[in-house]
């Protein structure tokens, strides 16, 4: 190439000037692609589109024989009148009397308090002392979270009607003329109907879905809430419950980051529901039984081993399922059902390890139910325990749409889908000396840090209504009411 | 869809990494300063490295973390900066004098 000294700008000069500016150019269209990346709606997985384009993590890689929670003692199933906090304090607060005491409550419920004596304060502090509060410092803040209560009674505003009916009856479309169940129709291959049937939950709406054979442990042992069983007779597990398909779908994120205020379960909660309603009618119409278990509380069985068991993901420290595509922020429905399919295998990809030595659910959970301490041993399962009174009891310290949230939105794996948290999660999940996950844990602390936890209490108790993030501008009653 | 996550972009991302890289080659060649095949691989490790600061940069302002997006800027920027002039003065090792 000539060089032109004393020419002036010479083109090899245009070059290099050139190449310089490109630097420039290149480096902050980067800025601004970045800029885009971290804004872009289209990361919100779960929300965006449907087809089943989010359930994208190759599965297959981390697949393993054996779930990853361990079996360690003899197995029995969970009775929900008692170890379900919802149904247990809906029986305390009808069965409850200060005249009789425990004496008044079902034999069930004094001996499961009497083995936990801490939950029959935290559940009589939940009656009388929480509940006052709430209701008066609900009307006193009202307003500031008048868009955020609407918008979440509006997502749990439409669902199928509750199942009322024995699993025998409502589990399969009966011919009208003779009451019998419908003739099945034969399929001529498993592994094409788990296809099938994966194809149809994505089709029906939903971001995950998985099949596991169905362990009877998870279903419990008594209920309290009907659906065709009796709270005092014990559940016999129906024989066509053979298959458990697991669905469903995430919160939506910018209100989920803005818990325990502003956020709500309602909008996935609505979503799986009516997607496992409608697989169990497209299941029911080819003959087969099916029963949809789905939030808010129509289940039958525990729905979190379920989802482990399908290779959905893993149990977490909060207790909650933690999924590679969607983290925590996933909302599910199981149908039970006997249909001839083919179970997935359950995946390893790195979680137990993470959550031992992560804990920022633990440190950023105000009412201090999730634990610091490693898995304990439950109904002969290892797994960390979260004390679920202690949980719902801060549901119940908190204004806005009621909820909490606050371990799925500081997860680091409940992260939206850009270019850093998908980076981040497969270097983690492929690091087999675990160095990365501790690197990006201190990371994470540091880089996303929440507000003191003590002030996402009502101002009652202390705290001053605060959120992990701030709200997204379409929740802000105060910008549009006046 | 934005111009930054269209296929547009990333084609005119290539074209500014053409062009660079030949002003350094032009660059160097001027200033006598001689670029075997390692003095290329680390200057392109240092570019990957700068765009990533960069891009974390901007995507955690996008995502509206502000704390992530100055700690990171911090963290990596100064990283950038002292590998950066370590990679300066190993670019210039072996210079000859030019006429």
């Amino acid at each position: 190439m000539t060089q032109n000294k004393g020419k002036g700008f010479t083109r090899r000069t245009f070059l290099k000037a050139s190449g310089a500016a490109s630097a420039l150019l290149g480096s902050a269209g980067l800025g601004f692609y970045g800029y885009e990346a971290g804004k872009d709606p289209r990361t919100y997985r779960g929300w965006e589109n449907w087809e089943g384009v989010n359930q994208d993590f190759n599965r297959k890689k981390y697949a393993v024989d054996k779930p990853t929670y361990l079996k360690v003692g003899e197995t029995s199933r969970p009775d929900a009148r008692s170890d379900v906090i919802f149904y247990r304090r809906g029986l305390f607060r009808r069965q409850w009397r200060d005249e009789t005491g425990l004496e008044g409550l079902d034999p069930y419920l004094q001996k499961y308090y009497r083995q936990n004596p801490e939950h029959l304060e935290l559940d009589l502090y939940s009656q009388n002392e929480l509940m006052p509060k709430l209701m008066a410092d609900t009307r006193k803040y009202r307003k500031q979270f008048l868009l955020a209560a609407a918008w979440s009674n509006a997502m749990g505003a439409v669902g199928p009607p509750r199942i009322t009916e024995p699993p025998e009856k409502s589990d399969f479309m009966l011919n009208r003329r003779t009451g019998q169940p419908i003739e099945a129709v034969q399929f001529k291959d498993p592994v094409k109907t788990s296809k099938l049937i994966k194809k149809m939950a994505h089709e029906l709406g939903s971001t995950l879905v998985g099949i596991a054979r169905l362990n009877p442990d998870w279903v419990y042992s008594y209920t309290s809430i009907g659906r065709g069983f009796k709270s005092d007779e014990p559940i016999e597990v129906p024989k066509h419950w053979q298959f458990a398909i697991v669905v469903g779908t995430p919160m939506s994120w910018d209100p989920l980051y803005a818990n325990p205020t502003y956020g709500t379960s309602n909008d996935a909660y609505s979503r799986s529901r009516i997607i496992g309603f409608r697989l169990a009618s497209f299941i029911k119409q080819l003959g087969y039984g099916a029963r949809p278990h789905t939030p808010g509380t129509d289940y039958d069985l525990m729905v979190p081993p379920i989802l482990v068991d399908a290779g959905i993901g893993e149990q977490g420290r909060p207790s909650i399922v933690i999924t590679p595509e969607l983290g925590n922020n996933f909302r599910p429905a199981v149908i039970t059902t006997n249909l001839p399919l083919v179970p997935d295998k359950p995946i390893d990809f790195g979680v137990q390890d993470f959550c031992k030595h992560c804990k920022i659910c633990a440190e950023n959970c105000p009412s201090g139910a999730i634990t610091f301490g490693d898995p304990v041993e439950e109904r002969g399962y290892l797994r960390f325990k979260v004390d679920t009174a202690k949980c719902l009891n801060f549901w119940n310290s908190t204004l806005g749409s009621m909820g909490c949230r606050l371990c799925v939105a500081v997860c680091p794996y409940t992260r939206k889908a850009n270019w850093i948290h998908k980076a981040a999660l497969k270097v983690t999940a492929d690091d087999p000396t675990g160095l990365t996950e501790k690197g990006l844990t201190f990371l994470q602390k540091k880089f996303y840090p929440g507000p003191d936890p003590q002030t996402y209490y009502m101002p009652s108790l202390g705290g001053e209504n605060a959120s992990y993030r701030p709200p997204p501008w379409w929740l802000r009653s105060e910008d549009f009411i006046e | 869809m934005s111009f930054f996550s269209s296929g547009f972009f990333w084609f005119m991302e290539g074209v500014f990494a053409c062009l660079a890289v030949l002003g350094l080659k032009l660059w160097a060649e001027d200033r006598g300063i001689p670029m075997p095949f390692w003095k290329w691989i680390l200057a392109g490790i240092w570019v990957v490295f700068l765009g990533f600061t960069i891009a974390f940069v901007g995507t955690s302002l996008g995502e509206n973390e502000v704390v992530a997006a100055r700690l990171g800027g911090i963290l990596f920027g100064l990283t950038s900066i002292v590998s950066g002039i370590g990679l300066w003065r190993l670019l210039h090792s072996g210079r000859k004098a030019v006429k």
